[in-house]
């Protein structure tokens, strides 16, 4: 993903993405996007769909006309209501916006006011996600070298629409994203980002490679969309974490000074780490050397900014790194397609892309100087938002580490989870917990019987719908909180209820909370109704196996099936299962 | 680089964009006889041909490039025969 298309190949990349559309026929991931413009940036829906193709989802790219933003929102016909979007990109042009812009004594406010209406527009009357851009501003200062004391210069008022786009997206986050032009522009260079002939002649400002960067921006937008993100960072520690070998050059030799050379840039790189950490990634070492070694480094290097408390996991010996990582990925309860791993060594780089092709591998940049923005380039990290639960993730997981080194001193599984005194707080779930509803809706893969993913105004108008309802679990146990780790959305119609969504996070598996939470929602929904049955199913995908037989042994009789899935009924009235007592249910 | 391989690749972008097939066009096209030939098709094969050839046409006279004689002409007096 992170792959920039080279100059001048773009005419292989369309070839490319022509020959593999036939494929992408069979992608199960498919994403409507519609382009509101009043500029031509056709080429975009090319380079979108070859980024896309490499997370397998198929993309239908629809344009609106030049300029007929706001009709093709809110016509009946317009493009919005038949394309139904997934995701809308505007891509738009001041000049456009406001044809006196450039001319002495313009300012903001139009173009400004103009946007407002288009941004409401999109919030209220589409379910899709915006995909907003800043503007650039001018190359050439048109007051020469004098500063406009009032900021009436044209910079500065593009600044001010830049201010304003940024802070509306911001407010309507996690809807409205931001894809920043600007930054785009200064990483690419003006020569190469822009097309002053073809703004003229055909209203086509940006070249290809801006195009380019731009659907690599949305790509991400959209990985995050489709829970894509990835979860964990696994790290090789010599000359990828610091320069030289620990087990040889000792403390003093590893190169890890921010005043010197290569150490700044080591040091750069592990700020960047940090940063994800910060985000919720989790943090783990895969590396051959002595345990002790690497973490004499991490506790007593000066200028090591990770810490042993940064880590979630470590497989610091000497067996192959494919073994370590894939024990990694079951320690911490995730897939391997949740995993980045980096190293430095070719050998071992091609090793664990060719055992575990779901790991995605990234090899330390021949030239170091590229090794600190490597994985704040690929956007794989990338969701969009951050939720509390996010941010203490690590912490969740340290506490993981700690009941797993209990569970062998008890006999059997139920006295281990007695002794943990968990206890799950189940109710509908609270405006401030619809963020996390719709985060884990989009994320959980393993024990989600459903697979539907939702975005949080659809979460909020479920929760709101008198016909529907949205539960949330969340845990704690004597060694810490959990956070929220469970959803069911129920849909009532007529005198059946049935189960739309069932999920449990992942970190939360094997405590008997999915029987507890499940008994605990059909019960609290049919009291107080005229419920008479239940309907479930469950949606078979590549990864929620281990679901398949729940409806089942929670008593519910098989009514249909098909390659999509298996469809289930119980009776209310049936005798509800026996509940474990290794879990208390607190309602409030 | 002869004329006819000139022509060759111009046909055979012409062809990819306008998603034709090679017996649909001829070396005498011109952007009437094809509808498909439109002002948004215009521009990418204009960037394509700069792009394959190693040119860049003058802003002046890509309005003027509607047909394959014209094309090949134009690409003709820019490169190297």
């Amino acid at each position: 993903m992170s792959d920039r298309v080279p100059a001048n190949d773009y005419a292989e990349v369309f070839a490319a993405v022509a020959a593999r559309e036939q494929e992408a026929a069979s992608y199960v991931d498919i994403l409507r996007v519609l382009v509101l413009r009043n500029i031509t940036v056709e080429g975009l829906d090319t380079l979108l769909k070859h980024h896309l193709h490499s997370l397998r989802i198929r993309a239908e790219v629809t344009f609106g006309g030049y300029g007929t933003m706001v009709q093709d929102v809110l016509r009946p016909e317009g493009a919005a209501a038949a394309t139904r979007p997934d995701l809308i990109v505007l891509a738009l042009s001041l000049d456009e916006i406001d044809p006196t812009y450039g001319r002495p004594g313009w300012t903001a406010d139009a173009a400004r006011s103009e946007l407002a209406t288009l941004f409401r527009l999109l919030a209220e009357r589409t379910h899709a996600t915006v995909a907003v851009h800043t503007f650039l501003p001018p190359l050439w200062a048109e007051q020469g070298l004098l500063l406009d004391r009032g900021g009436r210069d044209l910079h500065s008022q593009v600044d001010v629409v830049n201010r304003y786009v940024v802070e509306m997206v911001r407010e309507l986050a996690p809807r409205f994203v931001l894809v920043d032009l600007e930054r785009l522009l200064r990483r690419l260079g003006a020569d190469a980002a822009l097309d002053s002939r073809g703004r003229y002649l055909w209203r086509a400002p940006f070249r290809r490679p801006l195009l380019d960067a731009w659907a690599h921006q949305l790509s991400r937008v959209v990985a995050a969309l489709k829970g894509r993100a990835k979860k964990v960072l696994v790290l090789d520690c010599d000359n990828t974490l610091w320069g030289g070998v620990i087990g040889e050059d000792g403390l003093e030799g590893i190169a890890l000074d921010p005043n010197q050379y290569p150490g700044r840039a080591y040091v750069d790189f592990q700020a960047n780490v940090l940063h994800l950490a910060e985000r919720g990634v989790l943090l783990a070492l895969c590396s051959k050397n002595n345990e002790a070694d690497v973490f004499q480094v991490l506790e007593q290097h000066p200028h090591c900014l990770l810490k042993r408390s940064h880590l979630s996991g470590w497989r610091v010996n000497w067996q192959d790194k494919a073994s370590n990582i894939a024990e990694l990925a079951e320690e911490l309860n995730l897939g391997l397609d949740a995993l980045v791993f980096v190293d430095d060594n070719q050998v071992e780089c091609d090793l664990v892309a060719k055992m575990l092709p779901a790991v995605t591998t990234l090899q330390v940049p021949k030239k170091l100087p590229d090794l600190p923005p490597l994985l704040l380039a690929s956007g794989l990290f990338d969701t969009l938002h951050v939720t509390n639960e996010d941010r203490a993730r690590a912490t969740l997981y340290q506490g993981e580490a700690q009941r797993k080194s209990e569970r062998g001193a008890f006999a059997d599984l139920d006295e281990y989870l007695a002794s943990l005194r968990t206890v799950a707080e189940i109710h509908r779930a609270r405006p401030g917990e619809l963020a996390r509803v719709a985060q884990l809706t989009q994320k959980t893969n393993q024990f989600n019987l459903t697979t539907r993913r939702y975005s949080e105004p659809e979460i909020g108008a479920l929760a709101g719908a008198d016909n529907a309802a949205v539960y949330s679990m969340t845990v704690h146990d004597r060694f810490g909180t959990l956070g929220l780790v469970g959803v069911l959305i129920a849909r009532v119609e007529g005198t059946s209820a049935r189960v739309d969504t069932f999920l449990i996070s992942c970190r939360a598996l094997g405590r008997r909370l999915e029987e507890v939470m499940a008994e605990f929602c059909l019960a609290d929904l049919a009291a107080g109704r005229a419920l008479r049955c239940w309907c479930a199913e469950y949606l078979p995908t590549a990864k929620n196996a281990q679901a398949a037989d729940f409806w089942a042994r929670r008593g519910f009789v098989e009514t249909s099936r098909d390659a999509s899935g298996i469809r289930y009924e119980r009776d209310v009235a049936a005798a509800p299962s026996v509940l474990p007592d290794c879990v208390t249910i607190c309602k409030d | 680089m002869t004329r006819a391989d000139i022509e060759d690749k111009v046909l055979a972008t012409l062809a990819a964009l306008l998603n034709a097939s090679r017996a649909e066009l001829s070396p005498q096209s011109t952007r009437e006889s094809l509808t498909a030939w439109d002002s948004l098709k215009h521009m990418h094969l204009v960037l394509a041909l700069e792009e394959a050839f190693g040119i860049e046409f003058d802003d002046a006279e890509i309005a003027s490039l509607t047909s394959v004689p014209g094309l090949v002409d134009a690409v003709a007096a820019k490169v190297e025969i």
